[in-house]
């Protein structure tokens, strides 16, 4: 039962970011900004930061395919980047020191260097023609914004989880 | 050199950015259909999705309910108004369709391009990183869905489907639409004007109707349908009214910026046109 926790916890924030782009108000705000919920990605890292890198890796790999098979119908964009991401994770965590507030900033960073990447990959296909400036002033902040919010409400609770498992994954 | 081959990583990440880009190409070739895993991973998590969704709309739903029940006072007021007009409406629309039935049946044609088979489909998800405004619906090919068939609101038409899997299908949304896809439709007025819809201009939240004559007389409110000339929508969908007609970039023909009837971005509930005259043809030549 206890090892079906982490799967879990992985759909429900697979499954959350879905929900909550359809349950906002679709309102003005909506319609103007673009705001990402990242909530996946920022579960992945801290999987990778607390528990282990392998395990990082793998969710990343299994849930990014998950998303590209069912939300962008553009098979490989996610599914290799939560895994690069996840790697790059493991090793920027050997040079800082392990601290909450790290994992949360470079959280941040990743959230952005996804952004970034996915635009890139947009318009590479030819998928968007939005202008960079757009995509900074309408796409970039409004998701930063949306993301730091989330882990301030989020990342203490997730740690603790996360380090719990972390210990029972070692002591097995 | 054979350090840099040596190199176990790179030699990995060089191989996972071929396969990236090979599968990016796979994905963007023109498919009718999608291959059998893909199919089977998306009703699964489909269903998932449907067991997480129930729960999260009811909660919404109430708040939206105590939302509305505030305004509730003025739009009676509003509806009471109309509701003599509606009335009137009605009857007239009553005998209107009885006399179009019997005129077909002088003509002994029973078929027309409006009719169609409407299947009821709940929203189940949404593209969270919203590049292409996609969503997911809980019907599939099981219920008689197919690629490229017309989704509509009560208000209107808001896309087309994407892709049909067995249990769920994708849907693209009019707001997302590339080049590629172009939608029949005319102008509705005393000689009824036919274009394309062809792209959606996010700045003025505008479809864009193009390939329109240039002598053609356009005003504005008129309403824009769907024209059933395409080959799978039927005939008589709305689309939206005409906001402001503008002459294209060579000048050669005008373009006309479409309000969207329906709100393209608060969809729940959405409805799956089938259309019935194409679909017998198709019976009878499969029977042969």
């Amino acid at each position: 039962m206890k090892k079906l926790f982490l799967p879990f916890l992985a759909t429900v924030f697979f499954m959350s970011e879905s929900i909550f782009i359809d349950l906002w108000p679709k309102d003005e705000l909506y319609q103007q900004y673009v705001f990402v919920p990242r909530f996946l990605l920022i579960f992945l890292i801290f999987l990778t930061v607390y528990v282990t890198q392998t395990h990082g890796m793998v969710y990343g790999l299994i849930f990014g395919m998950l998303y590209d098979i069912v939300y962008t119908e553009v098979l490989g964009i996610y599914m290799f980047s939560f895994t690069l991401i996840a790697y790059m994770m493991a090793k920027a965590m050997k040079i800082f020191h392990n601290h909450l507030f790290i994992t949360c900033f470079l959280s941040m960073m990743a959230v952005s260097v996804l952004e970034f990447y996915v635009y890139g990959i947009q318009l590479l296909i030819g998928k968007t023609n939005m202008s960079f400036h757009d995509f900074y002033s309408h796409r970039l902040l409004p998701t930063l914004v949306l993301n730091v919010i989330f882990i301030i409400l989020c990342s203490y609770p997730l740690k603790q989880w996360l380090v719990k498992i972390g210990r029972r994954e070692r002591e097995e | 050199m054979p350090q840099f081959f040596l190199n176990k990583r790179l030699i990995l990440l060089l191989v996972s950015i071929i396969f990236l880009v090979a599968l990016i190409g796979f994905s963007l070739k023109e498919r009718t259909e999608l291959t059998w895993p893909e199919q089977f991973i998306k009703d699964t998590t489909g269903f998932v999705q449907l067991i997480f969704h129930k729960p999260a709309q009811l909660v919404a739903g109430f708040f939206e309910n105590i939302q509305d029940i505030k305004n509730t006072y003025k739009e009676n007021k509003l509806l009471k108004e109309r509701l003599d007009e509606y009335v009137t409406l009605e009857a007239q629309l009553q005998t209107l369709k009885k006399e179009n039935a019997e005129l077909r049946a002088i003509l002994k044609k029973k078929e027309s391009l409006r009719d169609f088979v409407p299947i009821q489909a709940t929203v189940i998800g949404r593209n969270p990183d919203r590049w292409q405004e996609i969503i997911i619906v809980n019907k599939g090919e099981q219920n008689g869905v197919k690629k490229d068939m017309a989704v509509i609101t009560p208000e209107g038409l808001v896309g087309k489907v994407q892709h049909a899997s067995q249990f769920t299908s994708t849907v693209q949304l009019l707001s997302a639409l590339d080049q590629k896809n172009r939608i029949s439709a005319y102008v509705q007025g005393k000689e009824n004007v036919f274009g394309l819809i062809e792209g959606y201009d996010e700045k003025r939240k505008a479809l864009l109707l193009k390939e329109i004559p240039f002598d053609a007389k356009i005003e504005k409110k008129q309403l824009v349908v769907t024209s059933g000339l395409g080959g799978i929508f039927p005939k008589g969908l709305p689309i939206g009214e005409v906001m402001e007609v503008v002459p294209d970039q060579y000048g050669l023909t005008k373009m006309v910026y479409v309000k969207p009837a329906a709100n393209l971005y608060d969809i729940d509930d959405v409805i799956i046109v089938k259309r019935k005259i194409g679909e017998t043809l198709q019976e009878k030549e499969e029977a042969k």
